[in-house]
């Protein structure tokens, strides 16, 4: 009876009786100060995607590749490789090689890799994350088919679901589509069982397990984890589960306006990308940013918990991809906008693109209350 | 100056002392607390010196006469009145109106009764519109109405029973500078309370009772925290009842079983969101009036949330929507109230008749003709595994004390064989000894791995028995805090700013 109230309410006047709703953020995602009380490990200007490439960590800012040592022989970032396009997706072999995704849709092999040919692919790519594989296989994230990764405020607010997950044979080049139809897949990592990918589905809010090899192998994606309170973004594999980026919060004003077709037209028509209502990497730098639902500041005091466009959370999946414990950096806060992680021995990093800058944080911070 | 004196009084019920050779001594213009456990004989004591209720052996004597009432009235009509939990106010009339009940004239002016009414509360200094009806009051201004009413016809001696136990922090200082400004005018006080600091605070001497029999009164001063509880239970409970802040270790967190998406209902209830877990007790602070219980009872089908915008519930994964309780309880959440004697229990009934009526409602009958053998197992393991202090499963609820009713209440829940259980003050009006059973039962059904949310105004209580406090605040969750991080101090600045 009551599911078919719900169809009948769905159908006359959609889902008006819940309203627009969010999950909240508690349990393991409780909130805390623990990512912006982290230490700095460098400032970048927009610091994006974190490869590890033995004792180096690689990560892109704009259409920069930077190196750092980090160990005995600890020095600060270099370039090491500059592009004309700006990097979308990094990502290593572990063995001196590593591939560049670019926002023209290029994908681009340095190090050991320089010698392989260009990607090919059936449709136009725009790498949003890669991982590489067994065998050398390369797995990329394609985020939409209609805007390139930069424009990804604009994906969103279209509501397309065009992304797709490709596996390359970086040797001979040529790809298949193990996955598509999705809604901006964001993160990408090779998982603990046999042929099979954790692909974070940015859109949808949800993480997805999808077969490698040929798609019918696969089978259709697996939903492991729904339903999260962000917009998740990169996903790295850890020495007891994975870590989780999560790049924007979800709020109820952001939700409402995704359902107002009429209105998000006229926005995108209308207002400047920067000013509209929809995630931000980083926010409260201008006084044309559209309000909040919650007042940000009463009686002089910045509320942590006011709903935000822009906020810092990165959160550690266990083995079964459900998540056990988070850093946040909240809406009093500036480290938002965290893209991608990366473990490295007993710490984990995190670029925030929002706040200009790496932090390291131990993973005992991590460790469920 | 002694004003009443009880010596060698008993109370018994079907040949049970409630009360056994008390001697007890009321000096006059003083402030005097009698504290015991539940069913430790303070409400009959009392009773018997309000006239409720009769003595079987014993003699009283008022001003050094001996007296007995055989009723209330006659009690007051020598000076002392009993203002009880549940006010005997008529919820329908206006405050003059009550204040002026039984002694209207023939041509009764309203007016009239309304000036006088104003001048009587203005010279106790009582903020309280005369013109307003009872029902819209606070539970503080219902307390001074009762107390107006207790002065008004020269009581000079007040017993209050429980009277801070539905006040918040501000209405209960005011209460207690009222109890001050009366003492200066002459009025003697008794009082029964179940939070020892208040007795500490406010009262000259306390007076323990254990098991119906007196154990000391001594001066306030010469008692402490645990030596009230040593006095009260014969044993010191204190780090039992409620263990100190930040040394609490979290359960581990099972899977997700509700999870509430901007709940909205009215102004009560605003957009309020957050989960509650498998195997753990989740722990719901904030003020009277800040939503919580309304939002447990949009949970458990008993309100209904905006049927626009109202937000969602969902249980186990799937969103749920309960227009009646019985849905709710069908799904296995069950909400253990608050005002166990207005919504708990059908007071006239037995245990056992309580306890049908929930099997019955959950559904659990295996046929339309009730088993009487059944249900008499039933009861019989109830009492038995709850503790429940009564003679037998066919003891009428209403001749419990107040610990033992509430263990009833729980027991009416967990037959329907929960998978989540919402306790709204489960300890409130219950005394030391059951609240350390009723914390322990909370655990228990957490290890087992419920989900358990418990509802408190008693920060002590729910530091020391949550795994994680969430902490409201007009209407919504702003705030969650895990054990080692709750304190009163962080709680309470995120309950109020």
């Amino acid at each position: 009876m009551s599911s078919l109230f719900q169809v009948l309410s769905r159908a006359f006047g959609g889902e008006r009786g819940t309203g627009v709703t969010v999950p909240p953020m508690d349990g393991a995602l409780r909130p805390n100060q623990a990512l912006e009380t982290a230490p700095a490990m460098f400032r970048q200007e927009r610091p994006d995607n974190l490869a590890k490439d033995g004792n180096k960590l690689l990560f892109s800012s704009g259409p920069t590749l930077n190196a750092m040592e980090i160990g005995a022989n600890h020095k600060a970032p270099a370039a090491i490789a500059q592009f004309d396009s700006e990097i979308t997706a990094v990502a290593s072999d572990g063995a001196g090689g590593y591939a560049v995704g670019l926002d023209s849709g290029e994908i681009v092999f340095g190090g050991v890799l320089e010698s392989l040919s260009r990607l090919k692919s059936d449709v136009p790519l725009a790498p949003t994350a890669m991982a590489f594989g067994k065998q050398g296989r390369l797995y990329v994230c394609s985020g939409s088919q209609n805007n390139r990764p930069s424009r990804w405020k604009r994906d969103l607010v279209e509501c397309n679901q065009s992304g797709s997950v490709w596996e390359f044979e970086p040797s001979s080049g040529s790809g298949i589509c193990l996955a598509s139809g999705l809604a901006f897949p964001y993160g990408i990592a090779v998982t603990g069982e046999e042929g099979t990918l954790l692909v974070s589905e940015s859109w949808k809010h949800r993480l997805l397990l999808i077969g490698t090899g040929r798609p019918s192998n696969g089978g259709v994606p697996k939903v492991v984890l729904d339903d999260l309170p962000g917009y998740p973004a990169r996903i790295a594999a850890g020495s007891n589960g994975y870590w989780l980026a999560i790049f924007a919060p979800r709020g109820q004003l952001m939700e409402f306006v995704l359902r107002e077709d009429e209105y998000r037209k006229r926005m995108m028509e209308t207002v400047k990308p920067d000013f509209w209502m929809a995630p931000s990497l980083s926010s409260g730098k201008s006084f044309l940013e559209p309000l909040q639902l919650g007042a940000i500041r009463t009686m002089g005091t910045l509320k942590a918990w006011a709903p935000t466009r822009s906020y810092g959370l990165l959160v550690h999946l266990d083995m079964h991809y459900q998540p056990t414990s988070s850093a946040h950096s909240r809406a009093d806060g500036s480290r938002h906008g965290i893209t991608s992680c990366l473990q490295w021995e007993d710490r984990v990093l995190a670029a925030s693109k929002g706040g200009n800058l790496v932090v390291s944080l131990s993973i005992d911070e991590f460790r469920e209350d | 100056m002694l004003l009443l004196q009880l010596k060698g009084v008993t109370k018994e019920y079907r040949g049970n002392p409630a009360v056994k050779n008390i001697d007890f001594e009321l000096e006059r213009g003083e402030i005097h607390a009698i504290l015991g456990e539940n069913g430790a004989g303070k409400s009959t004591l009392t009773k018997i010196m309000a006239g409720v209720v009769e003595p079987t052996a014993g003699v009283m004597t008022l001003d050094g006469e001996p007296v007995s009432f055989s009723s209330p009235a006659e009690a007051m009509s020598h000076g002392i009145a009993m203002v009880f939990q549940e006010t005997s106010l008529v919820p329908t009339m206006s405050v003059a109106q009550n204040l002026y009940l039984g002694e209207e004239k023939f041509f009764n002016r309203l007016r009239g009764i309304y000036i006088a009414a104003q001048q009587f509360l203005q010279s106790l200094n009582f903020p309280v519109d005369p013109t307003r009806d009872v029902a819209s009051l606070g539970a503080a201004q219902r307390q001074m109405v009762e107390i107006a009413r207790s002065v008004r016809a020269n009581a000079r001696i007040i017993i209050f029973d429980e009277p801070t136990a539905s006040l918040t922090p501000e209405e209960k200082g005011h209460f207690f500078s009222l109890i001050k400004r009366l003492v200066a005018r002459g009025v003697t006080i008794i009082f029964i309370s179940h939070a020892l600091e208040e007795a500490l605070e406010i009262s000259d001497r306390i007076t323990i009772l254990r098991d119906g029999e007196h154990v000391v009164t001594d001066r306030a001063s010469a008692f402490d925290r645990d030596k009230i509880i040593r006095a009260m239970v014969g044993r010191t409970l204190s780090h039992e009842v409620y263990a100190d802040a930040g040394t609490r270790k979290a359960r581990t967190r099972g899977e997700r079983v509700l999870s509430i998406q901007n709940l909205s209902m009215g102004s009560v209830v605003k957009n309020t969101s957050f989960s509650v877990y498998a195997g753990q007790v989740t722990g719901l602070f904030g003020l009277i009036g800040s939503g919580r219980s309304e939002t447990a009872k949009i949970i458990a089908g008993i309100f209904k949330r905006k049927s626009r915008n109202g937000g969602e519930i969902r249980f186990e994964g799937r969103p749920v929507r309960y227009r009646v309780p019985r849905q709710a309880v069908k799904d296995r959440i069950v909400y253990v109230t608050e005002d166990r004697k207005i919504e708990g229990f059908f007071e006239t009934m037995s245990i056992m008749e309580n306890l049908q009526v929930n099997f019955a409602a959950a559904g659990l009958n295996r046929s339309q003709i009730v088993n009487m053998a059944e249900l008499r197992q039933l009861s019989e393991h109830w009492v038995k595994a709850l503790n429940v202090r009564a003679i037998n499963g066919d003891a009428r609820v209403v001749e419990l004390s107040g610990g033992n009713q509430q263990k009833v209440v729980i027991a009416r829940s967990l037959l329907q064989q929960p998978r989540v259980i919402i306790f709204d003050e489960p300890t409130k009006g219950v005394d030391v000894g059951a609240i350390a059973e009723i914390h322990q039962l909370i655990d228990r059904l957490a290890s087992a791995g419920l989900s358990v949310v418990v509802i408190s105004s008693y920060l002590p209580e729910i530091i020391s028995i949550s795994d994680r406090v969430l902490v409201y605040r007009q209407g919504r969750v702003v705030e969650e805090f895990s054990p080692q991080e709750a304190t009163t101090e962080k709680i309470m600045y995120a309950a109020v700013h």
